[in-house]
C-alpha cells in the first residue's frame, strides 16, 4: 500500500507522542478504538481554563501508519484552538491533508472521535 | 433452520450444495446472493462438522474446477470460475470459528440494530495497557514476559471462542432475545483487539 509522503513523515517523526497527567483537572483524555482492525488511540489535551484554549496535546496510538499519522496530525491541529474550534475538526479534513485512501478513512474517523472524547472528558471533569 | 433441498437442474437428483450436482457432474446456475452456509448446504448454525465441511469442499473444488471446463462452452467456463470463487469464499469463512461466528452474527443481526462497536467495560483501557507493556517487553527483549503474555492472550482467545457455540445455541432457543446477539457482537469486537496484540507479539 502506498502511504502518502505526509503519512510517512508523521510515522517517522510523530509530533506530540506522550502523556499528560490524567489527574490534572485541566486535562482531558480520550481513548478510542476501531473495531474493524483493533487500533487503539489515546489523545490527551491540556486546556487553559481561563481562555478555554487547548495549550498542549499528546497522543499514543497502537495501529497502522495512517492511524498514527491521523492522531499525530490531530494533536498538531488542536493546539492553539479553542475547545469549540477543536470540536469542529472533521475527519474529512484529515483525509485530505494526509491523502488517505478509502480503506484508511476509518483512521481519520478514529482521530476525530479521539478529539471529541478528550474534550468530552475535560468538560465532564471540569464541571464535576 | 433446515437446509433447503434443491434438485439438479439437469437430472433432478437432490443436491448437497446448490452449486454442483455430483450425480451428473453438472454446474448449477445460482443466484448471486446465496449465503456461505447455503453454499455448503448447511443451516444457519454455529456448530458444524469440520471434517464434513472439508470433505465437501474438496469434492466441490474438484468437480467445479475451471481446469476441467477448459474445452467447455463459454457459459460453462464462466460458471465454473464464478462458482469456484463462491465456494472458496464460503469455505474460508466457515472453516474458522471466529470468522464463522462473525458471519453468522451478520446474518442473524440484520435489522436488529445492534451496537456494532460495543466493548466490555474497561476493555479498551486494558488493551492500551497491554500494548504499552508489550512496547516495554519488546524494547527490553524480555522473552519470558513475552511468552507469558502470549500464553495469557491465547488462553483468553480460546476461552472466548469456546463461548460462541453456547451463545448461538442460547439464541436458537430464544430468538426473541436480542441481548444474546449483542453479547456476541461485544465479544467479537473484543476479539479483534486481542488478535491485534497476538499478531504483534508473534511477528516480532
Amino acid at each position: 500500500m502506498a502511504y502518502s509522503e505526509k503519512v510517512i513523515d508523521h510515522y517517522n517523526d510523530p509530533r506530540n507522542v506522550g502523556s499528560l497527567d490524567k489527574k490534572d483537572e485541566n486535562t482531558g483524555t480520550g481513548l478510542v478504538g476501531a473495531p474493524e482492525c483493533g487500533d487503539v488511540m489515546k489523545l490527551q489535551i491540556q486546556v487553559n481554563p481561563d481562555t478555554n484554549e487547548i495549550v498542549d496535546a499528546k497522543f499514543k496510538t497502537f495501529g497502522c501508519g495512517s492511524a498514527i499519522a491521523s492522531s499525530s496530525l490531530a494533536t498538531e491541529w488542536v493546539k492553539g484552538k479553542s475547545i469549540d474550534e477543536a470540536m469542529s475538526i472533521k475527519n474529512t479534513e484529515i483525509v485530505e491533508e494526509l491523502s488517505l485512501p478509502p480503506v484508511k478513512i476509518h483512521c481519520s474517523v478514529l482521530a476525530e472521535d479521539a478529539i471529541k472524547a478528550a474534550i468530552s472528558d475535560y468538560r465532564k471533569r471540569s464541571e464535576g | 433452520m433446515a437446509s433447503e433441498h434443491t434438485s439438479c437442474q439437469s437430472c433432478g437428483d437432490s443436491l448437497i450444495s446448490p452449486l454442483f450436482c455430483f450425480s451428473c457432474n453438472s454446474l448449477q446456475t445460482v443466484s448471486d446472493d446465496i449465503d456461505h452456509f447455503k453454499v455448503m448446504g448447511l443451516p444457519h448454525c454455529f456448530e458444524i462438522d469440520s471434517e464434513e465441511l472439508e470433505n465437501l469442499y474438496q469434492r466441490l473444488s474438484l468437480g467445479m474446477h475451471p481446469d476441467f471446463f477448459g474445452e467447455a462452452p463459454e457459459k460453462q467456463k464462466l460458471l465454473s470460475e464464478k462458482s469456484s470463487v463462491m465456494l472458496n469464499a464460503a469455505y474460508s469463512i466457515l472453516r474458522e470459528p471466529s470468522s464463522r461466528a462473525r458471519y453468522l452474527l451478520l446474518l442473524l443481526a440484520r435489522e436488529k440494530n445492534l451496537q456494532t462497536d460495543a466493548l466490555p467495560e474497561g476493555f479498551l483501557q486494558e488493551m492500551f495497557i497491554f500494548q504499552e507493556s508489550l512496547d516495554e517487553m519488546l524494547e527490553s527483549g524480555d522473552q519470558s514476559a513475552l511468552c507469558k503474555m502470549n500464553e495469557d492472550l491465547q488462553n483468553r482467545h480460546t476461552f472466548n471462542e469456546s463461548n460462541y457455540g453456547a451463545l448461538f445455541k442460547k439464541f436458537e432457543n430464544s430468538p426473541e432475545n436480542h441481548e444474546i446477539l449483542q453479547q456476541l457482537q461485544t465479544q467479537l469486537n473484543a476479539e479483534r483487539y486481542l488478535r491485534r496484540l497476538l499478531d504483534r507479539i508473534n511477528s516480532e
